[in-house]
């Protein structure tokens, strides 16, 4: 469902849209060996369970799905590689002052835009300041650089952008689909026409967004200008791409194994093995970076305020074992509150938790939730141990309200009782920013370890002024040091020890549930070969050639 | 069968008055949806600027745009009035969540989804009454066939039609499986939306007919040598026509609702699936226009079907 959310509600843009992943795994050719070396021509056939139906612009739009539907025509300034290292491609080279707050960018020269438009130092203000301007309403972009204070053409092909601090994840978000350039020519037009249309560089051009069809494209004939590591140089080899969105995931399968579509996104869990054992498909899986799918205690009121109860409900269920028989193992249980494919990922997490309901039961008879009532639910003074949770059904994917089902009666079984009481979504609108709630589940896609400061940081709590991700309304001094002091070092190590300490400290305060990490899981027929990955975990159709018959 | 003679004032006068009150009941009908849709605006929880935009985010501008459109800040009889007058003029709102207006929003769907819905009555009516016309009053094949009705009538459209991709698409490739272009991609959802149709209208048929041929007249015809299907096509059907036609009333709101899913499982473009992400999506604007489209399509086929009775039943024209 594609949906779309409110912005700055951004915590729900996670839980309907799209996802989206980072690459941790091989180089990321989506089929098996080839036959030969590439041929040009064809047209690949790709289903999608989800589409930008609101707004195809990146710009504005939060949706993952976004970025899947305009990479093909988008470049970015940068790349960002697998091994999380920032490449060049529409920018050559860059610097950064002594005080990094600014980055003086180097532009490939001779690049143009679909629409004849040259690409220049003016493009790219003009971009940028197209995802700042208030009139854009850009639900994630604009928040990826909040410290922009503005860009300066210094020449033709050099730009300098200054931030009010330093800020260190500015070249890993100029490399998502969210800062793809566009034509600036075409960014004149009202926000409206560009949700239907988006004119940029890159390998192929729109030819027509039809929404609950889909979107098709033509080869760039023109395009020279592929990001550094990329499978090739020059123009794409498909003539043709089409993406055709197939909500119904039966369907979407059997379209798949039937050979009317060339690959599918979403390949249902309970599928994944039938897929692999069909030897005409191939199936690759990339985990998504950023935070996982978890479950957030509200530490502030309510008995998650109590440490005792949050480690009794985290420690006291089973998560690994529902997650694995649930998902059939497509999806790897969370061992803390980033995915591995996040930069700063702190490994020694893992192996740590303890599915241990003796330990639960025993913490909570310490923190006075002693007694059980007739239905068996603990009570202390006469009131039940009742979580509230935030679980808004309608935007429920991957089977998460099964899930979701199934921890609700795992968590009886140690004496707590777990409502649902989203309500409807204007409704849960106005609960979330007043804390009003126990739990909330959601997860938050970013490939930079940054993605702590929007899940941990005490400035991102949800309040009526200004929402945020910080659905446990963590506020802890330390945690705030430390992502603040990681915002100011380019250093990778020194960062990553930074992130490190926060995993450890949410951990061990226990104002995370972590439950799995997902994973694009990419169905494709053998004729599909060079399938690539967005850093955020989507497939990338530059390299991707079919085999003619 | 022939109209008794009347003067020709009276006869127009019989034809007139009832015309005018179905006009009158039908102008009712619609105001009615208008007003149900800006109650429903007004009676859901939550601010009423709030619910037009939905899960989305637009400048303080628009807000403003908005209050004027709808006069949010004026009493509420002129918010209604206000409303009534942008209907009536053809003016549905605008859709914040897909950007558009609303009456552009269904434009692009609704043209997909009527000739899924057409395709699949014109289906209904040919088979059942084939159907109907070979199985009534014979014994074995009037059992087998009430079964198969049965079943057609039970399973839900939704495995249905994954059924039917299944075998047809899936396995003998014959359909696509997706997709809205040609006719091949017309096939398998209308089969999909039709069966419980043709399960519903051949049972009602048959009765009718097995009604009908109970008649004296049906003796007269067979009498006069006309073969048992020329008994049953040029004078049994005719008759169990006007029940069938009552029905088609139901046919119209059951094809609307069967398309919402009928379009998700062969991913077609279409106002079911429209209406299915608005509110998923709490797309109001878009949900008020789905309602009163689907009253209005309601209106006129029931004006269409009584024009329809005067066609099958010579009687209702005279006396």
């Amino acid at each position: 469902m594609s949906t779309s959310i409110r912005l700055p509600a951004a915590v729900f843009v996670s839980l309907s849209l799209a996802l989206t992943a980072c690459g941790t795994g091989d180089g990321g050719a989506a089929a098996a060996k080839a036959p030969g070396g590439p041929v040009k021509g064809g047209t690949l056939t790709f289903g999608v369970n989800t589409e930008p139906s609101t707004c195809l612009d990146p710009h504005q739009s939060p949706a993952d799905v976004a970025g899947l539907f305009t990479r093909p025509v988008l470049d970015s300034l940068v790349s960002l590689d697998t091994e999380g290292r920032i490449r060049p491609w529409l920018a050559t080279s860059w610097t950064v002052s002594e005080d990094q707050k600014t980055y003086t960018l180097q532009l490939r020269e001779g690049v143009k835009f679909s629409d004849g438009t040259p690409f220049d130092a003016a493009a790219v203000k003009a971009n940028l300041d197209h995802i700042v301007d208030p009139a854009t309403r850009s639900q994630l972009a604009a928040g990826y650089i909040e410290p922009y204070e503005g860009s300066e053409v210094v020449g033709p092909h050099t730009v300098k952008v200054s931030f009010s601090r330093p800020y260190s994840p500015f070249l890993s978000a100029l490399a998502t689909a969210y800062f793809g350039i566009e034509s600036p020519r075409s960014l004149e037009q009202p926000q409206d026409a560009l949700c239907k249309k988006v004119v940029g560089s890159g390998p192929f051009v729109i030819d027509e967004y039809v929404v609950q069809k889909g979107i098709t494209y033509h080869r760039n004939p023109g395009y020279d200008w592929a990001a550094e590591g990329a499978g090739h140089t020059g123009a794409a080899y498909l003539d043709k791409l089409e993406i055709k969105v197939i909500t119904e995931d039966s369907v979407r399968l059997g379209a798949l194994t039937s050979g009317q579509v060339d690959a599918i996104a979403g390949v249902p869990p309970v599928n994944v093995r039938q897929v692999r054992a069909d030897p005409r498909l191939t199936i690759t899986t990339r985990q998504a970076p950023g935070g996982n799918y978890n479950y957030y205690p509200n530490t502030t009121s309510g008995p998650f305020a109590d440490k005792r109860v949050r480690q009794a409900f985290r420690d006291g269920i089973d998560f690994a074992t529902i997650v694995q028989n649930l998902y059939f193992g497509a999806f790897q249980p969370a061992a803390g509150p980033i995915s591995p494919a996040t930069d700063g990922y702190d490994k020694t997490l893992e192996g740590k938790a303890k599915y241990d309901p003796a330990t639960a039961n025993r913490l909570l008879d310490e923190a006075g939730w002693s007694a059980r009532d007739a239905e068996g639910y603990r009570t202390r003074d006469g009131r039940r141990l009742t979580i509230r949770w935030g679980f808004l059904k309608a935007f429920a994917r991957e089977q998460r309200d099964t899930l979701a089902e199934q921890i609700q009666a795992e968590a009886k079984k140690i004496g707590f009782d777990v409502e649902f009481v989203a309500g409807t979504v204007n409704e849960w609108l106005e609960k979330y920013p007043k804390g009003d709630y126990d739990l909330m589940d959601f997860s938050w896609q970013r490939a930079d370890g940054d993605t702590l400061r929007n899940l941990f940081d005490s400035s991102s709590i949800p309040t009526d002024a200004k929402f945020g991700q910080n659905a446990a309304r963590l506020a802890d001094k330390d945690v705030d040091g430390w992502l603040s002091d990681a915002l100011d070092t380019t250093d990778q190590a020194e960062r990553a020890e930074l992130y490190a300490k926060v995993q450890q400290r949410v951990t061990d305060e226990a104002a995370v549930f972590p439950v799995y990490v997902f994973n694009y899981l990419l169905g494709a027929g053998e004729k599909v070969h060079g399938i690539g990955w967005e850093p955020q975990a989507y497939p990338t159709f530059y390299d991707a050639w079919v085999e003619q018959a | 069968m022939t109209a008794v003679a009347v003067p020709a004032t009276r006869a127009r006068a019989r034809v007139v008055r009832p015309v005018l009150v179905r006009l009158g009941t039908s102008v009712l009908v619609l105001w009615g949806a208008v007003t149900v849709a800006f109650a429903g605006l007004h009676l859901t929880p939550g601010n009423v600027v709030d619910l037009l935009i939905g899960a989305n985010t637009v400048t303080p501008e628009v807000r403003a745009r908005i209050v004027a459109d709808y006069g949010l800040d004026r009493p509420l009889l002129v918010q209604y009035v206000t409303y009534l007058g942008r209907v009536l003029h053809g003016d549905l709102g605008q859709s914040y969540q897909l950007h558009q207006p609303v009456a552009s929003a269904i434009g692009e769907q609704i043209g997909s989804s009527v000739q899924l819905m057409l395709a699949s009555f014109a289906l209904a009516v040919v088979v059942a009454v084939t159907v109907a016309v070979l199985t009534a009053g014979r014994r074995w094949a009037r059992a087998v066939f009430s079964g198969v009705e049965l079943v057609g009538i039970s399973i839900p459209s939704f495995w249905a039609g994954i059924l039917l991709l299944t075998v047809f698409s899936f396995g003998l490739g014959l359909f696509p499986a997706t997709g809205g272009e040609g006719v091949e991609s017309l096939v398998l959802p209308s089969v999909a939306m039709a069966i419980p149709v043709i399960a519903t209208l051949s049972q009602v048929l048959r009765e009718g007919l097995e009604l009908t041929l109970e008649e004296p007249f049906v003796l007269t015809a067979r009498s006069r040598g006309m073969s048992d299907l020329g008994v049953r096509l040029r004078h049994a059907l005719r008759h169990a026509l006007l029940p069938t036609v009552t029905l088609a009333g139901w046919m119209v709101s059951y094809l609307f609702g069967g398309a919402v899913i009928t379009e998700s499982v062969f991913s077609r473009q279409g106002i079911g699936r429209l209406t299915l992400t608005a509110v998923t999506n709490k797309d109001l604007p878009v949900v008020m226009g789905v309602v009163l489209i689907a009253s209005l399509l309601y209106v006129v086929i029931n004006i269409l079907l009584d024009l329809l009775y005067l066609a099958i039943d010579p009687r209702l024209r005279g006396a």
